[in-house]
């Protein structure tokens, strides 16, 4: 026997091999044939919900608000969602764009974050409209100007707001811990749930997303510097409105408006309840910041 | 007193190979004598207490960052090595902004074509940091600095440049394939970037960057196009610099926010790197590609600089070292073996889970107690008393995870033996009904129907 395999030794090493390789790979055949009955069945999707399918017609915002908040038209405590709610209540798009608020959660978004909008027009297809393509939707849906394109400025200085202060705003709301005990806590952690585990687990979580996006810019956090470029962002932007009503010199509200207003009016409101203000302090030396906030406050 | 100015090394014939470092020290080559600083290329964030560079050290004070350093050279020099005298009121809030916006626009950019761009990474950048780090900082740092850039341009969403993670991921779903029976072995080895996500991707070009090109074209373009308007804005002549200029009547000269932005540009525009498209979306901006090549020449000089200025002629007085190269280089110290196991500890502590969150308080921390801060003496305290609350919170949650887990156990282990008794009578009569049923199951055992097949097929060879 032990000749003639040496006459043809090619083939029986490769199978080996080859049975070799699949037993690392493949899944055992007794594993793998239970596995193939599965799934067994298939049930159907779950209704949703009653209260989801509401009797709400027209254009649905979802932003962090409570249920109180939402019947009134109150601002939300979110930046990010008090622009967007600014921005449809009372920009050009305002006359068409016709929306209800309704309280959500993070959890609820598709893309894990709010604002988002349910809209009615295209009846065919209800798909979501993240925050980031809003503006987008609201051009298409009524034809006005953008306003991007009338300014040169307008993206410059928006990255004072989307980065200088909302950098100093994160530290302020979720790091300073008497702010984060006294606001964070309870705007975005107790309506959430009353289980005290997940409540400490859902705090650390947000205190923690807000450290790794502070120091995704920098080695560490530097809450002198963070302040010092918030106080200077303000300074700037103060200069951009001057004497004017609106920022740009428009006779409305615009987009830049709403940005603004959402930052400033989430500083210097009182009903936010504050414990360390170094940044109300800081926007309080520019007047003409706190009347434009004043201003805008007059629409809801 | 000589001021130090502690950055990043030569790179890319650039004097730094980091965006802020070379704006800071265009900044100082613009303000501060020649004869009263001198440039230390350490590359080691460790030598400054905050870790960061670039860091200016004045005696035994350290000051990092670009904006702290200007803030300092205002204060040290009554007002005189201050680039942005004069501005009036308009001018300082652009100069804010504009400097923020860059900042904010160009890091990622940066990030995604030094960093995240493989054959940039690994053909240019991991290289030239090798050059001027040493042991064992050049194994550490750049990873390091390449994982964090990962992370920041994330959410872009543009990852198709990264394309060892794009062969990671092929090779993932290639052998999950193979695992669940639906392709045969031998696709394992062989490179097959049909069978990928992307696979459209080779019908539209070879190059699976092309998959990101219209984003990145967006990103570029919002970055060099405002910078472009206001180069060519009110421009019968055109404009020098981005701020001020001849029509609004002013003396023409640099201030912080050219430093900023000639930090950012040089890095995008002088690197030769394989997959030049950051380089190329900047040259259909032709007045940010002139400004840049100006601002380059007027604070660095027509000199390529070279990794030996920074470690050779800095051994000498730093006049020469200016004469010769442009720079008042200075030789960095050579690490001691505290701190180079100093690093090495550093490294370890990050990787470890627990011990990292710990670390990641500390840096909060420091930054409060350090005396330097700015913040009053109040602040810094409650500062440091929540960066210490912060701690304790997170040995408490190490407690109640560890005391959790030990009560649970606890609780099985008391639960089993409370019902062992009878459940296992259950079990073993269970047990003994299914062995006989099991039995035929172990008798297909694949492996032994295989080597069956073999051996028979040999002794069908033997007949042979």
């Amino acid at each position: 026997m032990s000749p003639d395999i040496r006459e043809t030794p090619a083939p029986p090493p490769a199978t080996v091999s080859i049975s070799r390789a699949r037993d690392y790979f493949s899944v055992p055949a007794p594993i793998k044939r239970i596995f193939d009955h599965f799934p067994l069945v298939t049930y159907p999707p779950n209704d949703l919900p009653l209260r989801a399918g509401s009797s709400i017609r027209g254009n649905r915002l979802f932003v962090f608000t409570d249920a109180k908040g939402a019947r009134r038209g109150s601002p939300s405590f979110n930046p990010q969602c008090l622009k967007w709610q600014v921005r449809t209540n009372h920009s050009c798009a305002n006359v068409f764009l016709d929306f209800t608020i309704v309280p959500s959660s993070n959890h609820a978004s598709p893309t894990g974050s709010l604002p988002f909008l349910l809209p009615t027009l295209p009846t065919d297809t209800s798909a979501p409209i993240p925050s980031a393509k809003l503006q987008k939707w609201a051009i298409e849906q009524v034809h006005c100007e953008e306003e991007q394109q009338l300014n040169l400025r307008f993206d410059v200085y928006a990255s004072l707001l989307d980065h200088r202060i909302r950098n100093a705003y994160l530290y302020t709301l979720y790091l300073d811990s008497d702010n984060f005990e006294a606001v964070a806590r309870r705007l975005y952690v107790d309506p959430s749930t009353t289980n005290a585990l997940v409540r400490t687990a859902l705090s650390v979580q947000l205190q923690q997303a807000a450290r790794a996006e502070l120091l995704k810019t920098s080695q560490y956090i530097d809450v002198s510097a963070l302040e010092a470029e918030a106080s200077e962002a303000f300074e700037a932007l103060s200069t951009l409105l001057a004497d004017d009503k609106h920022f740009f010199g428009r006779l409305n509200p615009g987009l830049f408006d709403a940005s603004v207003f959402a930052y400033t009016h989430l500083i210097l409101d009182e009903n936010m309840g504050w414990k360390r203000d170094r940044l109300g302090q800081l926007l309080k030396q520019h007047e003409n910041l706190v009347q434009h906030r004043e201003r805008l406050l007059k629409f809801f | 007193m000589v001021l130090e100015l502690h950055v990043w090394g030569p790179a890319f014939s650039l004097p730094s190979i980091d965006a802020q470092c070379l704006a800071t020290i265009a900044y100082l080559s613009l303000t501060v004598p020649k004869d009263a600083w001198v440039l230390v290329a350490s590359s080691d964030p460790s030598v400054c207490p905050t870790n960061e560079l670039p860091a200016l050290k004045i005696g035994s004070t350290w000051i990092s960052r670009f904006r702290n350093i200007v803030d300092y050279l205002r204060q040290y020099s009554n007002g005189e090595w201050d680039l942005d005298r004069g501005l009036t009121s308009e001018e300082k809030a652009d100069n804010i902004a504009f400097s923020s916006f860059i900042e904010s626009r160009a890091h990622p950019l940066l990030d995604l074509s030094l960093y995240v761009t493989s054959q940039n990474y690994y053909e240019a950048t991991a290289p030239a940091y090798a050059r001027i780090l040493q042991w064992p900082n050049q194994w550490i740092l750049p990873p390091q600095r390449h994982t964090a850039a990962k992370t920041l341009t994330e959410p872009l969403g543009l990852s198709s440049l990264d394309l060892s993670a794009i062969e990671e991921q092929r090779k993932r779903d290639v052998s999950a394939a193979v695992a669940a029976g639906q392709l045969p072995q031998s696709f394992l080895n062989k490179p097959h970037p049909s069978t990928t996500a992307g696979g459209i991707s080779s019908f539209l070009g070879r190059n699976p960057h092309h998959q990101g090109q219209f984003r990145l074209e967006a990103l570029t373009a919002e970055l060099f196009e405002p910078l472009e308007e206001i180069l060519a804005k009110d421009s019968s002549p055109p404009r020098t610099y981005l701020l001020g200029g001849a029509a609004a009547g002013g003396d023409e000269h640099p201030h912080s926010v050219d430093c900023v932005a000639l930090g950012y540009l040089a890095l995008a525009l002088v690197p030769d790197v394989p997959y030049g498209w950051l380089r190329d979306a900047m040259r259909k901006n032709p007045r940010v590609m002139a400004y840049a090549e100006r601002m380059r020449k007027t604070c660095f000089g027509d000199r390529a600089v070279e990794v030996a200025d920074a470690y050779y002629y800095g051994r000498g007085s730093a006049a020469l070292a200016t004469a010769t190269t442009g720079f008042p280089w200075q030789v960095p110290d050579r690490p001691s073996l505290v701190t180079v196991g100093w690093t090495v500890w550093n490294t370890v502590a990050d990787a470890v889970p627990i011990l990292r969150d710990l670390r990641v308080n500390n840096r909060l921390r420091e930054a409060a107690q350090s005396p330097q801060s700015g913040l009053s003496g109040v602040e810094s305290k409650t500062l440091a008393a929540y960066a210490t609350g912060q701690k304790k919170d997170i040995l408490v949650s190490v407690v109640a995870v560890v005391g959790g887990i030990a009560a649970l156990v606890g609780y099985m282990v008391s639960a089993g033996t409370f019902s062992s008794g009878e459940e296992e009578e259950e079990e073993k009569e269970e047990y003994s009904g299914e062995e006989g049923e099991m039995m035929p199951l172990t008798e297909v055992d694949p492996e032994s129907f295989q080597m069956g097949n073999i051996l028979s097929s040999l002794e069908g060879m033997q007949e042979l």
